[in-house]
């Protein structure tokens, strides 16, 4: 690899929107670096635009039609003088087709090389690499099985309990879970003619079932002179439906010894694609302690503060750093995790009625505030949560000395939060810090899922008085009437104590 | 003040007896079997302070239309509907003829008809998928929520639709 010069960046383009365009808004004018955003009809009006130094429309709503651009974006890079891109996450962060025609345009990409994300981009491809370089992976699952004699050899080496998956299938169909040997014939035939007649592929692989997995990600971070560090674990296990919804660091079960095996092994990932600039290895953690290679996401996560928060390095600013070609400080090749922090992430989405999206206009928006307490969010009060992009508004980060610590701090953030006029899972969170598991951070990936499934995880009332509500809505119907008779004081009209009351209250609403 | 007040989901003709009274600086609201004094005061636009025997309660409270209220706190929101004793006394006896309307199920969020899954005068069952409505990249079903005939179905796949549409009638 040659090692390019080291040069100053005078503007960004940030190839995003909400809380992340805010993020990186952030974290160039923490470095002097002005901030130019794109922006679809929707977002005109939205915070990162109103935070930019330079705003330009990028097209319609649909994303197809803006922010997946990829060719009106490096054109409006260039032409704004712009000398990189963030693609943030999303969109066009991950396609390496947008990273080829960044570096064909001579601009920097605040992001690995487009080598390093087509090669982690493909299943097979990222799998082969990983053996290659000695990172653990999920034992089997390398091509169909041409009959029930290799399905049989395959298994015996592999070990039960397995996972019969059929190539074509996934999002959990045509998968049978074998405890024993004397269940693969049936399950063979079985999963092979299902396959045939629902995905017309007959093929099938098999793979090593994990039982309550974690998932346990590893922060790395590569410069362009070939070093390349870890900066610990997060703890992700817990998602609904395979999307992260609250994150943690450290994991509670991973020890300084562990953390060096997971750290060296996501180093070696890296390296095998010649990564650079912030990535994260995912792996899944099996309760013995193994660990299995997951995927690489080749950007910077949604995540990323709750190892900001423990490590004290601004993840943003390094991105930045190491695209200008600097390289990375000593320090950072060395680096334990300093108390505890959690993120919850904030969606518009109804987490009681199976998450169905809750768009509309966020009529009250308090963030909590005081010692410990961070938020990354990407909208403001009055703002309009549009239909067309993901539900996210942003994310709430605590930190306490330890996890006991950050638990609480969280809890009373949960406390202070307000978002009104839309739903938010804001609720559930505030169920889950009072789950026993949760506190005892005893955590799987299908944990959340299965809580919401079995009715576990209630919402919270209203208020701590159930009558509240009630009382609440009647009086203020009552003081409405009242208010409404009393403006237009009729000739001889009633006098009541309604009437003085809803003065009383409209003078004292006006203090 | 004597005033029904129920939360949604409740059936018309439910509704639970709320009297208010002022009683000096506090109000006295008896509610059911029981009495509280309270403290209340408006703050900034729609964040109301309550003071019940020294305990603090902050809510939000919205108006929705004529006689609902979004009502948000610390635990999420719901609403609640409030209701004179005259109207109150007008739905129950609707109820009580058994003339029950076609129930009309809206769309409660703004997105996309993507798909109409039954006819009119179709026979559905409660929890049945009735119309698929597909709005922030998600598709979700809109199911009916109770069972009976399909007397009227007012939106086509592809139609656009606000929050608050309606979509179909169940009699």
């Amino acid at each position: 690899m040659v090692a390019s010069e080291t040069r100053r960046f005078s503007k960004v383009l940030i190839a995003n929107r909400g809380e992340i365009a805010v993020r990186i808004i952030r974290g160039l004018r923490e470095l002097g670096i002005r901030a130019a955003t794109i922006f679809s009809d929707a977002d005109r009006r939205s915070l990162p635009v109103l935070l930019s130094d330079e705003a330009y429309p990028i097209g319609p709503a649909p994303s197809l039609e803006s922010y997946l651009r990829a060719e009106a974006i490096v054109e409006l890079a260039l032409e704004i003088g712009a000398d990189a891109i963030h693609p943030g996450y999303g969109f066009l962060a991950e396609r390496a087709e947008f990273a080829r025609q960044v570096e064909k345009a001579g601009l920097e990409l605040i992001g690995p090389p487009s080598t390093a994300i087509a090669a982690m981009g493909s299943k097979l491809e990222s799998r082969r690499l990983m053996i290659e370089a000695g990172v653990p992976v999920v034992p089997g699952g390398e091509g169909a099985l041409a009959d029930l004699d290799e399905a049989t050899a395959l298994a015996e080496s592999i070990g039960y309990p397995l996972m019969l998956k059929a190539s074509a299938g996934g999002g959990g169909k045509g998968m049978r879970l074998l405890r024993e040997p004397g269940e693969l014939a049936a399950a063979f035939r079985a999963t092979r003619s299902e396959a045939a007649a629902s995905f017309g592929d007959d093929s099938v692989y098999i793979e090593k079932y994990i039982e309550r997995p974690r998932h346990v990600e590893i922060q790395v971070l590569a410069d362009q002179h070939g070093t390349v560090v870890s900066l610990g674990e997060r703890e992700c296990s817990l998602q609904r439906r395979h999307q992260k919804v609250v994150e943690e660091a450290p994991s509670s079960v991973v020890s300084p010894e562990l953390r060096a095996r997971m750290g060296e092994a996501a180093v070696r990932a890296a390296q095998a694609v010649g990564y650079t600039n912030a990535g994260t290895v995912e792996f899944l953690l099996d309760p013995s302690g193994e660990f299995y290679f997951l995927e690489m996401n080749t950007r910077l996560q949604v995540e990323h503060p709750v190892t900001e928060m423990v490590t004290g390095i601004d993840l943003v600013r390094w991105q930045i750093a190491v695209a200008q070609g600097e390289p990375l400080a000593p320090e950072l090749r060395s680096i334990e995790p300093r108390g505890h922090a959690f993120e919850v992430r904030l969606y518009a989405e109804d987490p009681f009625r199976g998450f169905v999206p809750s768009p509309g206009k966020i009529e009250r928006l308090r963030l909590p505030e005081g010692p410990g307490v961070r938020n990354d969010c990407g909208v403001y009060e009055g703002d309009e949560v549009s239909i067309h992009y993901d539900p996210m508004l942003g994310k709430l980060i605590v930190w306490g000395r330890d996890r006991r610590e950050a638990l609480l701090r969280l809890r009373r953030a949960l406390e202070e939060i307000r978002i009104e006029g839309i739903r938010t899972t804001v609720p559930l969170y505030r169920a889950l810090v009072d789950d026993p598991d949760f506190v005892a951070g005893s955590l799987d990936i299908e944990m959340l899922d299965r809580k919401l499934g079995s009715g576990e995880l209630e919402p919270a009332h209203v208020s701590q008085l159930a009558d509240l509500p009630l009382i609440a809505a009647a009086l203020e119907h009552g003081l409405r009437q009242a208010r409404a008779s009393a403006t237009p004081a009729p000739a001889g009209g009633r006098r009541g104590h309604w009437r003085e009351a809803g003065r009383h209250e409209a003078l004292r609403g006006r203090r | 003040m004597k005033l029904i007040v129920r939360r949604a989901g409740e059936r018309p003709g439910d509704g639970t007896w709320v009297e208010l009274r002022r009683a000096g600086d506090e109000f006295e609201v008896r509610i059911g079997e029981r009495v509280y004094h309270l403290d209340r005061v408006e703050t900034n636009g729609s964040i109301r302070s309550f003071l019940i025997d020294g305990d603090q309660h902050e809510l939000s409270i919205r108006p929705e239309g004529e006689h609902s209220y979004v009502v948000s706190g610390s635990g999420g929101m719901e609403v609640v509907e409030v209701l004179d004793p005259l109207t109150h006394l007008a739905e129950q006896s609707r109820a009580d003829a058994g003339s029950a309307a076609a129930h009309r199920v809206t769309a409660y969020m703004p997105g996309r008809v993507v798909a109409v899954l039954v006819q009119e005068g179709d026979q559905v069952i409660a929890g049945q998928g009735v119309v698929v409505l597909e709005a922030m990249k998600m598709e979700n079903e809109i199911q009916a929520e109770s069972s009976g005939i399909v007397e009227r179905i007012l939106v086509e796949a592809g139609q656009p639709v606000e929050g608050g549409d309606a979509l179909f009638e169940i009699g």
